[in-house]
């Protein structure tokens, strides 16, 4: 993807939390951002992910801006896919009524067409025989796997995830990063907020950090995890590296 | 030492005293419905007043007993009586044959009837012109133009409401052709609304007011009635129709429609 | 012990109770006299059901339109539900039956009582169903109307397949709570002369001054009525119970 962000701004109340980002990607696959609580990434991909409109700024991708009204961001959304730390999954559905949902009432499929094409990805990824199950029998790794699907199953053009392993412990966080591995296997195109450090490395092909409501260091993930002159993105990494 | 002693002493015999006179004549407690002035209302302060509260006070000094006045919904009076929450009902309770089979009724004190409180646009001009289909009367639940109503107008339809000041509401909006009530209120109500009612005082039945009384009291009755021949004697009643019902008393007695003591 | 069990003996021993106290009583019972006005009786139960039943279905329209209102973004909007709200949850219905018949319905031109009593019933418990439908419209996660507009559904679809069936098994207790006091709100219909359950009861003790054979039936016929909207409310809780 090609990304183009210039000058996004974005405020809550009297609280700037975005000031001024730029960003641009030229035909990357897999973008991670990264950065202190509170540094504005949320922010930044619930702007991309085309949720929340920024106070100013222009964000485009594939040379195609964003819209700014919302029934326009809604047919924006409609060509991508998000999946959020938790409450993904709609309680009162089962795993698969929650992915036939958006097929069905969104993209028109029947309800025939709509099973036929969640079959092959469920067995894909051994959730077959969990989809009948109500989103509180499901662990937590089989939840946002589960979302996950549901994100592509509408064939998007890009995914985009928001701390998707945050609220899960680390044996469903390996199975969860697992299968987004297995995706950019595929040559899905997305753009991950994590804390996962080693898994940025191994997965992305370019890095932002954002603090303070800006781009502070961007490029190819070696450069700004271990590499980065930026006294504060050093600062960060080298406490959580030292954690870890 | 003595002092302490004659102390006592008083102080005993004056509990004694009390207890006594606790003991010998309870205070009698009145039942009546505190929404029918002139004879059963409260004064600005919020005290019972009127001509039965009167009485009252009147059988309560014959009797050598306190008066408790109990103010409850005049279709509660009979239960709390039968249940002993009160001695005797002195609420403009009209002596019926039906209410006699479960309470007693001393000899009564006053004479009046049942009158029609007419809406100003209504064709009726009698009771018999009620008893139509397509009419409504309108009636307090519980009184005496209640149980008229439910059992001789059986063609007209019926509205059953809990006070006075709704069934008279019905009356003036046009809701209801006719009020069935007592001749002084049916007087009463339309002078304060002379253009949207009309009044028929001539009473189509006549009735008599008693205090009510548990069956099984006969005592208290034989008291009561000792009281009634008295006063009446006396022109108690003569001064209580002065006192709260002179222009009234003038009007009805002017135009031959009866209302005495 | 089996709760049905339990929940006999608990009642034995209160209709054992109230016999009892019922014994102490002077006066013999008269239930001649009150059988002979059954079919007051049956005419007003008969009235009290179909009011009760045309008050549900509109007072819950009404508060479901309210609870809208007042989420509304639009201030007037939100303003007209909030004013009906507080004004009707903040005067006694004996005020509002009064006022509404004699004062408003009459300027307005409405005469039958019985439209009206139904009426100004489905106003008051509206504006309680409002409070209960707002409570569990916003006790729904926003993650869940995020991931409702992330997977591109409109707003009225999010409303209906994600929303609403989660609030109704929310407020489903509290709503069914307001049923049952609806039916013995209902009662109060008398003070404008409708010829509902407990009037006719009040009138039949009026005529055979027997109370307590005439109050008792009453208790009784109201209980046949709202025993079994309490059942069916538990059946419909565990039916479509899930867990968060």
């Amino acid at each position: 993807m090609n990304l183009v962000m210039h000058g996004v701004v974005q405020r809550f109340g009297a609280v700037t939390v975005l000031d001024g980002v730029d960003l641009v990607t030229h035909d990357v696959e897999a973008l991670v951002l990264v950065g202190p609580s509170g540094g504005g990434k949320s922010t930044l991909l619930r702007i991309v992910a085309g949720l929340d409109v920024p106070a100013a700024g222009r964000v485009s991708f594939d040379g195609e801006p964003l819209p700014r009204d919302e029934q326009g961001l809604r047919g924006y959304r409609r060509t991508v896919g998000t999946v959020f730390q938790a409450f993904n999954l709609f309680p009162h559905l089962s795993g698969l009524d929650n992915l036939l949902l958006p097929l069905v009432h969104v993209h028109g499929l029947t309800e025939a067409e709509a099973r036929a094409r969640v079959q092959g990805p469920l067995e894909r990824f051994r959730l077959a025989e969990h989809a009948h199950k109500r989103p509180a029998e499901l662990s937590g790794g089989q939840k946002q796997r589960i979302a996950i699907l549901r994100a592509l199953v509408v064939q998007p053009r890009r995914l985009f995830l928001d701390e998707p392993t945050s609220a899960l412990d680390p044996e469903m966080t390996a199975e969860v990063l697992e299968m987004i591995g297995e995706l950019k296997s595929q040559g899905i195109q997305f753009v991950l907020v994590t804390h996962e450090m080693g898994f940025a490395r191994r997965v992305a092909d370019e890095v932002a950090f954002i603090g303070e409501g800006r781009v502070l260091a961007h490029g190819p993930p070696g450069e700004v995890i271990d590499h980065c002159a930026e006294p504060r993105v050093r600062g960060f990494f080298s406490r959580i590296l030292a954690e870890s | 030492m003595r002092g302490l002693a004659v102390h006592t002493l008083v102080a005993i015999a004056a509990a004694l005293a009390w207890a006594a006179a606790a003991v010998a004549a309870p205070p009698l407690r009145v039942g009546m419905e505190l929404s029918y002035p002139p004879f059963e209302m409260t004064d600005p302060q919020g005290r019972p007043t009127g001509v039965s509260v009167r009485l009252a006070e009147a059988i309560g000094r014959h009797l050598g007993r306190d008066v408790v006045i109990e103010n409850i919904a005049f279709d509660g009076l009979i239960p709390a009586l039968k249940t002993g929450r009160i001695d005797c009902i002195i609420s403009s309770m009209t002596a019926t044959p039906e209410r006699s089979r479960t309470i007693a009724f001393s000899a009564p004190y006053l004479k009046t009837g049942l009158a029609l409180l007419v809406g100003a646009k209504s064709p009726v001009r009698s009771a018999a012109d009620l008893d139509v289909p397509g009419r409504t009367v309108a009636v307090k639940k519980g009184t005496t133009g209640h149980q008229y109503a439910s059992t001789t107008l059986t063609r007209a339809r019926l509205l059953v409401l809990d006070k006075e000041s709704a069934a008279v509401l019905e009356v003036v909006q046009g809701k209801a052709d006719a009020f069935i009530y007592d001749s002084l209120s049916v007087y009463q109500n339309h002078k304060r609304h002379p253009d949207t009612t009309r009044p028929l005082l001539q009473p189509f039945r006549e009735e008599t007011w008693a205090v009510g009384l548990r069956l099984q009291d006969a005592t208290l009755r034989q008291q009561v009635d000792a009281f009634l021949e008295a006063f009446r004697a006396d022109g108690g009643f003569g001064r209580l129709g002065d006192e709260f019902l002179a222009e009234e008393k003038a009007f009805f007695a002017a135009r031959g429609i009866p209302f005495y003591f | 012990m089996s709760r049905w069990l339990a929940h006999c003996i608990v009642v034995l021993v209160f209709v054992a109770l109230i016999a009892a106290a019922l014994t102490r009583i002077d006066s013999p019972w008269n239930w001649q006299g009150v059988w002979a006005y059954r079919a007051k009786f049956l005419q007003g139960f008969g009235v009290t059901l179909a009011v009760s039943a045309a008050a549900l279905v509109a007072s819950t329209v009404i508060g479901g339109t309210a609870a809208l209102m007042l989420g509304s973004r639009h201030v007037l909007v939100e303003a007209v539900a909030r004013v009906y709200v507080e004004l009707i949850r903040g005067t006694p219905l004996l005020v509002q039956l009064l006022i509404g018949f004699y004062v408003v319905a009459s300027a307005v031109g409405i005469q039958n009582r019985y439209v009206v009593g139904v009426l100004l019933l489905a106003l008051f418990s509206g504006a309680y169903m409002a409070e209960i439908f707002r409570g569990g419209l916003a006790a729904i996660p926003q993650t869940q109307r995020d991931a409702a507009r992330a997977i591109g559904l409109t707003p009225w679809q999010s409303l209906r397949l994600v929303i609403l069936p989660q609030a109704v098994r929310l407020v489903l207790p509290a709503v069914a709570g307001q049923f049952v006091s609806l039916v013995k709100d209902s009662s109060l219909l008398s003070v404008i002369a409708v010829s509902e359950f407990t009037l006719a009861a009040q009138e039949v003790n009026s005529f055979t001054y027997s109370t307590l054979e005439s109050y008792l039936p009453l208790a009784a016929g109201y209980l046949a009525i709202t025993l079994p909207l309490s059942a069916l409310s538990r059946w419909l809780e565990r039916r479509f119970r899930y867990e968060t």
